[in-house]
């Protein structure tokens, strides 16, 4: 009621005060509006002329528009230059190369004793025991480098640190510049002789390398020889690489570093691929390893002498729908032929073959994976002074792992072997948890 | 044996199809996309990633090092987007045409203000990129500067057809500035996001919207639960406009969080053809932003 009252108090108050100036009012409108009209006229006059800079300014900003997108080049190079100390494989500058380090580590139980693993080998292969014993272990700690030398050539080292000290287990230059897609490798390097012997023990798929690998290069392959490399990836409508090394031949069961005075391993292989689907790819080559052999570890306590040659056949298959999935099958096939003396005058001579097939399933940052390797799959002749020598049961493994990447950097693998390689007819059942964690530089992933 | 090889290989060499343009390798499809937009029919584009494939977890295929080995320029986003394939394609592909130093090795990065630098990092940070933000591509500012990049090396490499490639990248700068006009017009001034991934942080900046959280924990990292159940409650207070995700990862993860908050998913096209009408970079622009209204 009371805000009513107020209302209209001040309603009647300003209706009298209306009416007080209403007298004014015409002179008033009539001055208003010459000044409305003259500030009207004032404003055209302004927007006109702003409406010509505007112009000048938007002639002007075409070729300066222009000038602007092609200034940045040099100015937004030397912006990056001066932020990005960083050679293309990331890291810093001149002053450093790229390098990284790789913790192998791993948590192993058997029913063997670690006694007995070390002295298990495959009986008509080689002598060399497993290099591992229950409980904990370290495998190694591999420290990676690598840096352009200079426009030429590429560097990369690979010294493992384990407990018999550190190793050069690679150290070799690449070339950068050839032409016609030749490349040259020289100095101390893993063979592109079939799959698995290029890989480092913390790429493989599995914590322990193929059957067929140890029983006929070792337990790490072929290893580091010292040699060069020549690979030629010709431009061709599919994917055919060929490649060829002279090496020293220092691997102590394939070849032996006394077998001759001089590089006495060479090789030779092609790796093929294509892509059947959008996701999946296929990649399948030939290999071939020869030379002299001079070593006492294929015979116990027996010194071999002679002429060898292991051929490979390896076949992968892989499908990766997205980064989340992935299935890989990949098998590899070797065959051994070996002919010779042993000391004391026998003879021997030996055609063994061994093979694997394995999967690997990825599921986010899980990969489940299972593996069967055999040796003497159609092949197992061992024949001293031509006398087939029976050397037991024919070796297999069976092998289980499940793997957890925490990121690119971590992973946790859980693996289980039953192995009867050992051909005594025990078996050995073995538990292995490994960890691997890596620091540094950023590695690729390769296929 | 031998006829036949020869036959084989004289096939194989004949197969190979005899084009006098330029072989223009890009990583990204957006670089691909841009790089058809200056080089026209003088150029062929190969591009070595799927518009749907996470740029972070690139495998180097047998058929990257291939056409690594054919290519005269080599186009990339640079900033170690592609650390973990494109170094292993540089050296496998034995072309000494595009190798780092080379007027074939073409950094796209090196055109771009770079945002999100870090000064200390180390990886418990999760996947973060030392040198800076590597998705500029959301951010046509950048973009037009790396057209011109590529025009003039383009322009470099082909003489002959240097001015063809520098009056491409004048219409594309037409085309751009026009495009540009439109998308300004796209009122995202104080919005907020959540994003799945720090992969946006170009997009926001651009156009003035906000990213307010994430739903990874750390760049790289899945979301642990505890994050999640934050985030959940900082969203009910902050009560954000959508999580902004992509089709290759994060969806499962948004949509839970979207029904316990409300908060609908906005699924983004990750690069040039991630999804129907971003054919090229023009378009893929526009379906962000159709997308972000």
């Amino acid at each position: 009621m009371r805000r009513l009252r107020c209302l209209l108090g001040i309603a009647a108050f300003c209706s009298l005060g209306t009416a007080a100036f209403a007298q004014d009012t015409g002179e008033r409108l009539n001055a208003l509006e010459n000044a409305v009209k003259s500030q009207a006229k004032t404003i055209e006059e302004q927007q006109k002329t702003i409406d010509e800079l505007k112009e000048q300014i938007n002639k002007q900003q075409a070729p300066q528009e222009q000038q602007a997108v092609q200034e940045p080049q040099p100015k937004g190079e030397d912006e990056s230059l001066s932020a990005k100390v960083s050679g293309f494989f990331g890291g810093s500058v001149l002053s450093n190369p790229n390098i990284s380090l790789v913790l192998d580590t791993f948590y192993q139980q058997s029913n063997l004793k670690s006694g007995e693993l070390q002295n298990r080998g495959i009986p008509g292969f080689t002598t060399h025991g497993l290099d591992m014993h229950n409980g904990f272990n370290l495998r190694e700690a591999e420290f990676f480098l690598f840096a352009p030398v200079d426009p030429y050539f590429n560097l990369y080292a690979n010294l493992p640190i384990d407990d018999s000290g550190i190793h050069i287990e690679e150290a070799y230059a690449v070339t950068t510049s050839l032409p016609e897609g030749l490349q040259m490798k020289g100095g101390r390097f893993k063979s592109n002789f079939s799959r698995l012997d290029a890989q480092h023990p913390h790429a493989w798929d599995f914590f322990d390398i193929a059957l067929p690998y140890r029983a006929f290069l070792g337990d790490e392959g072929l290893g580091g020889e010292d040699g060069v490399q020549l690979t030629w990836l010709p431009a061709l409508p599919v994917y055919i690489t060929f490649g060829g090394e002279v090496l020293q031949g220092d691997n102590d069961l394939m070849f032996g570093s006394d077998a001759r005075s001089g590089p006495h391993a060479f090789t030779l292989f092609a790796k093929s691929s294509f892509e059947p689907t959008d996701n999946s790819t296929l990649y399948f080559g030939p290999s071939l390893l020869f030379g002299r052999t001079k070593n006492t570890n294929i015979v116990p306590d027996t010194e071999f002498t002679g002429h060898s040659a292991l051929y490979g056949l390896e076949a992968v298959w892989k499908w990766k729908p997205s980064s989340q999935e992935g299935l890989t099958l990949q098998s590899e096939y070797l065959f051994l032929t070996q002919n010779g003396g042993l000391t004391g005058g026998d003879s021997l001579e030996r055609r063994q073959d061994g093979f694997y097939l394995q999967g690997i399933y990825q599921l986010g940052r899980w990969r489940f994976g299972a593996r069967y390797d055999m040796l003497e799959l159609f092949a197992d002749t061992f024949k001293r002074n031509g006398t087939q020598e029976d050397q037991g049961e024919t070796p297999w493994r069976l092998t289980g792992a499940v793997e957890l990447n925490l990121s690119e950097f971590t992973r946790i693998r859980l693996q289980y072997n039953h192995d009867r390689s050992g051909r005594d007819g025990r078996n050995n059942d073995q538990g292995i948890l490994q960890f691997l964690f890596g620091i540094g530089a950023h590695a690729a992933h390769t296929f | 044996m031998r006829k036949t090889f020869l036959a084989l290989f004289t096939l194989l060499m004949a197969a190979s199809p005899a084009f006098a343009g330029l072989n223009v390798v890009a990583t990204l499809p957006w670089i691909g996309s841009v790089a058809k937009e200056i080089g026209k029919d003088k150029i062929t584009v190969t591009t070595l990633v799927k518009p749907n494939q996470d740029p972070h977890m690139v495998e180097a295929k047998p058929s990257m090092i291939l056409a690594g080995r054919k290519a005269d320029i080599l186009m990339y986003n640079g900033l170690d987007l592609e650390i973990g394939y494109l170094p292993l394609i540089l050296e496998s592909a034995k072309n000494p045409r595009i190798v780092p130093g080379k007027p074939g090795n073409f950094d796209c990065s090196r055109f771009v203000k770079v945002m999100g630098k870090h000064t200390a990092v180390d990886r418990s940070m999760g996947d973060v990129h030392p040198l800076g933000d590597p998705h500029y591509h959301f951010a046509p500012s950048n973009i037009i500067r790396v057209a011109e990049g590529m025009s003039n090396a383009l322009a470099d490499l082909d003489r002959a057809n240097a001015d063809f490639y520098r009056d491409n990248f004048k219409s594309f700068a037409a085309k751009w500035t026009e495009r540009e006009k439109q998308w300004k017009k796209a009122n995202l001034k104080g919005k907020k996001f959540i994003a799945y991934h720090k992969l946006f942080d170009y997009l926001a900046a651009e156009f003035g919207f906000r990213i307010v959280g994430y739903v990874e924990s750390k760049p790289g990292i899945p979301p642990s639960a505890a994050h999640v159940e934050e985030l959940i409650e900082s969203m009910k207070a902050s009560r954000p406009d959508g999580i902004l995700t992509t089709s290759f990862y994060g969806r499962k993860e948004s949509e839970a969080i979207s029904a316990k908050t409300g908060v609908k998913v906005i699924v983004l096209p990750a690069d040039v053809g991630a999804m129907k009408g971003t054919e090229d970079w023009f378009s893929f622009i526009d379906k962000i932003l159709e997308l972000l209204r």
